[in-house]
């Protein structure tokens, strides 16, 4: 294996340098770096995921912690509920098409407004771009609970938008034209005004904003190395604006375009701080529950854990679609 | 026309990423205990409140100011060796491993939060502080793994040839050559690591068990219990802080080399 290569490429080193004293001790202390790099690597990366794997099938001792098992009655839960066949619950597998649905509506509204912007970022100045790249960073770095406090307060019923509405009269105009049905058809309006919390138009927000800055980053380096000359030789013979951006620009960064949803999409998954301010608890995601089960009331590890592994294991099955789809675009038609 | 419609869409952009932020600053002058926007009765007493006399919030800032720290400090000396054998040797053993320590980063947070805390209950780390930086080091390794890489990558080859020529050992090379050239890439994955360990919170809410809190943990505690200015000021703290380490990495290295924009054009 490339492990016991590794050590025997250290090895190996170490056996050449005895010849010369000096050069035996550097020799061994690389052979040392190199256990303790590979035994802190595979401990701490690998290890905490294997045991979310294994743990997975442990069983549930009623009233008391669990016990180490090879069962699949959690699994068995997520699916079709505990109780099956004599009854069968999708409560769980809502969960994670709610997951899915945040996630992919959130991820295509970030990478719709963040690429014009990258586009229009990139053919700044250098300095430009190095300010808009601190400021974005910074917002990008900020903890989720400030952001979502943020627009917590921007969204809230007493306070913010809905209070603004009332206020300046737009609540009556809406009432007055008959867009306040509409409104109250979507979910955004109580009968006296309209409110945003909960919804799911406030929840992607949110979630499109988390990501935003990362989508911009993701972009950055693919549309900052599209070279100008082309999209100008478009332009002088003719082309529209639109028709160069649909047919000289969108088809150069088709592949990052690709790559850069699929792993927003994958982040949003496991988003937890924004869901529970802003969704309807019939509404939650696999990420909430599996925060429950581990260390909210409910106290059930071993189911948890399944659902962390199959929150994974959507993550993996979609990132490796993405390569297919990559790969599949990248081989000329 | 065009160009107009340009400026307008990013500054449009530009306002609505700031505008929770700017709300929640603002927020931090409220001289009650409710959040308010505009602020009444502005007052400056809640950044005293933060950062000297109410104890929760001090222990809160000491200990993400300890993790944050620490963490970074660990995650760049474990990344250091791996990115240079990767660059030195190229070998498939040393790519795998660089492969797997940027897993962690690469899972959702809740999923490698959750192993964590199964790691530690087992190793007996629970909700020790040390437990807290090890998980960060590792959650963030792959921030200094890249950026030493690149540093690495942007070594001009003829250096090392001179180098080479003239009897240099492999020490000494590293440490003419290798070390000064990298340090500005070594010091940004540093900052990177150190950011973002001081904005995390689900892998340390797992990890901490409760034993702790960070300054962005006791927010999420008291999530439920509605804001408070004082939450606000951390704001103002964490968003002062961030811009201040980015615009030094922008001033003192390449952030848009960093971000991997093209060499060609400036």
């Amino acid at each position: 294996m490339s492990v016991a290569d590794d050590l025997a490429y250290g090895a190996e080193k170490a056996a050449v340098a005895i010849a010369a004293p000096k050069a035996a001790v550097v020799g061994r202390v690389s052979l040392a770096v190199h256990v303790v790099l590979w035994a802190a690597v595979l401990a701490f990366c690998l290890v905490p995921l294997l045991l979310v794997l294994i743990i997975s099938f442990g069983h549930k001792v009623e009233g008391a912690g669990w016990e180490w098992a090879l069962t699949l009655e959690n699994y068995k839960r997520f699916f079709v509920g505990a109780n099956w066949p004599a009854e069968s619950t999708s409560l769980y597998l809502g969960q994670l098409y709610w997951s899915m649905r945040y996630a992919v509506s959130a991820a295509l509204l970030a990478i719709v407004t963040a690429l014009p912007f990258t586009y229009l970022m990139t053919r700044q100045s250098r300095r430009a771009q190095a300010v808009w790249l601190v400021f974005l960073l910074a917002t990008v770095s900020l903890s989720e609970v400030f952001s979502v406090m943020g627009w917590d307060i921007i969204l809230s019923n007493n306070s913010g938008l809905p209070m603004l509405f009332a206020a300046s009269g737009l609540t009556d105009w809406l009432k007055e034209t008959g867009w306040f049905d509409v409104l109250r058809d979507w979910g955004l309006a109580n009968p006296r005004n309209v409110k945003f919390k909960p919804s799911e138009v406030a929840t992607v927000l949110t979630l499109s904003y988390l990501v935003w800055p990362y989508a911009v980053i993701l972009l950055y380096p693919a549309l900052s190395r599209l070279d100008p000359s082309l999209a100008e030789a478009a332009r002088t013979m003719g082309a529209g604006p639109w028709t160069v951006a649909r047919t000289v620009i969108l088809p150069s960064v088709r592949l990052p375009l690709i790559g850069t949803t699929l792993l927003l999409f994958v982040f949003l998954l496991g988003a937890y701080v924004a869901i529970t301010v802003f969704a309807d608890p019939s509404q939650h995601t696999t990420a909430v529950s599996v925060y429950e089960h581990v260390r909210g009331s409910t106290l059930n590890a071993p189911f948890g854990a399944a659902q962390s592994v199959i929150l994974l294991v959507t993550a993996t099955a979609f990132l490796l679609l993405g390569q297919w789809l990559t790969r599949k675009a990248a081989r000329p038609s | 026309m065009l160009r107009v419609l340009g400026t307008i869409f990013m500054s449009l952009a530009a306002v609505v990423v700031a505008l929770p932020i700017v709300i929640v600053c603002s927020a931090a002058l409220n001289g009650g205990r409710t959040m308010f926007f505009p602020p009444q009765d502005s007052t400056l007493a809640r950044f005293g409140e933060f950062f000297i006399s109410e104890p929760v919030w001090t222990r809160a800032l000491t200990n993400s100011v300890i993790v944050a720290i620490g963490a970074a400090t660990l995650s760049v000396l474990l990344a250091w060796p791996i990115a240079y054998r990767l660059w030195k040797t190229g070998s498939r053993a040393s790519a795998l491993l660089a492969t797997l320590g940027s897993i962690p980063f690469a899972v959702p947070p809740i999923v490698f939060g959750v192993g964590l805390g199964f790691f530690w209950s087992f190793m007996g780390g629970l909700g020790t502080i040390t437990a807290g930086i090890i998980s960060h080091a590792v959650l963030f390794l792959a921030l200094p793994l890249v950026t030493i890489s690149i540093g690495l990558q942007a070594i001009d080859r003829a250096y090392l040839d001179a180098a080479a020529t003239m009897g240099a050992t492999e020490t000494v090379t590293f440490r003419t050559i290798v070390l000064p050239q990298t340090l500005p890439y070594t010091i940004s994955g540093f900052f990177f690591a150190l950011v973002l360990s001081f904005n995390e919170f689900i892998v340390m809410f797992f990890v901490s068990a409760s034993a702790f809190a960070t300054v962005t943990l006791q927010i999420f505690n008291s999530l439920r219990n509605g804001y408070t200015p004082t939450m606000a000021v951390a704001a103002v703290a964490f968003i002062a802080v961030s811009i201040a380490v980015f615009s030094a990495v922008a001033r003192w290295g390449d952030l848009p080399r960093l971000m991997g924009a093209d060499q060609s054009r400036s």
